[in-house]
């Protein structure tokens, strides 16, 4: 129902020349997870984990996965927003 | 370094109006529309022409935090979190997308003045469903309360989260030095995702103000009976205050 964009994914992966992918879908799409990670392992040399937990919006990024040398986070159903000041 | 890509994951499918949305329009005389959407349902080229066709003059806006015009967050819940006022300037608020969290933030930015309703039309069950003042009366009472106790608090516990979209240190540790200079206490509380159960470890604070995701301190306070209120109230509770009181809810 909603594109999972997997060649714009292979891209990035490729771009990034990243080995360790993490991907964090929010919870309508977290059944695709699966999918998304045979996806990107079939057509990269990367490795890629699914994140477990939330995925409010792009405000809400897993921290601390450099301890693990993850290179990369793919979210889904976010896009790029301006922080605001309070 | 870990990077990042963000992939939108738009719907995919083209959107069109229904009759049955077109018909409700004509029903209710109404000329100009305030379009909004999440992102997912954000490309609405076609909808609008075919709005317009009927007549129709569509209102667009950019909300200050998203990028793309139309879209709202959940987080685009006050007044000023748009470029134009084309809620106050519009017959109605029409929300494309499924969910309530995003149209309810439609709501919740008119709270300072009359608040229209949000007429919600989902593209993948075609359905309308329209939310009023009714649906947010309980968090507007409850916001009110939260900022009475909160002004007549002594201990005040400050909640920080360290997402980085959300993490707002520097003006937590800021509201610390301007609550102390007022000769209460406050402590700072670090956590990823705040879980409002942990409150109740707590029982030294009187009074909570949530820096993270401001629909903590709209939305999920009617669930506990410790006041909570959001970083933009706290900085001039007396005001905010005000604002809830002169509203028309």
């Amino acid at each position: 129902m909603y594109k999972l964009e997997l060649e714009k994914v292979i891209e990035e992966v490729k771009n990034k020349e990243a080995k360790q992918v993490v991907v964090q879908l929010p919870d309508g799409l977290k059944n695709k997870s699966n999918e998304v990670v045979e996806h990107i392992e079939k057509n990269t040399d990367a490795k890629a984990f699914i994140w477990f937990g939330s995925c409010f919006g792009a405000c809400d990024l897993p921290l601390g996965l450099d301890a693990l040398n993850i290179d990369l986070i793919i979210q889904w159903g976010h896009n790029r927003f301006n922080k605001e000041d309070w | 370094m870990v990077r990042l890509a963000l992939i939108e994951s738009e719907y995919e499918k083209e959107i069109f109006p229904t009759k049955e949305l077109i018909n409700h329009l004509k029903e209710n005389k109404i000329k100009t529309i305030a379009l909004f959407a999440s992102i997912q349902f954000a490309t609405l080229d076609k909808f609008t022409e075919e709005l317009e066709k009927e007549g129709l003059e569509i209102k667009i806006t950019k909300a200050k935090r998203t990028n793309k015009p139309l879209q709202v967050l959940g987080c685009d819940c006050y007044s000023d979190s748009f470029a134009e006022s084309i809620i106050n300037d519009s017959d109605i608020i029409l929300y494309v997308g499924d969910g309530m969290f995003h149209p309810k933030a439609l709501l919740l930015a008119q709270i300072k003045t009359k608040i229209k309703p949000v007429l919600i039309f989902n593209p993948i069950s075609e359905s309308l469903e329209i939310i009023t003042e009714k649906d947010i009366e309980k968090q507007v009472q409850k916001m009110k309360r939260n900022l009475r106790m909160f002004l007549n608090s002594e201990s005040i516990g400050i909640l920080v989260t360290i997402k980085p979209g959300q993490q707002y240190f520097l003006s937590a540790k800021r509201l610390k030095e301007k609550l102390e200079s007022e000769g209460k206490k406050a402590y700072i509380f670090l956590d990823d995702s705040i879980n409002l159960n942990n409150l109740e470890n707590y029982p030294f604070i009187q009074s909570w103000v949530n820096t993270a995701c401001p629909r903590i301190g709209t939305d999920d306070i009617v669930n506990f009976t410790q006041p909570i209120i959001n970083l933009k109230e706290a900085s001039n509770p007396i005001t905010a205050l005000e604002d809830l009181e002169n509203g028309k809810s």
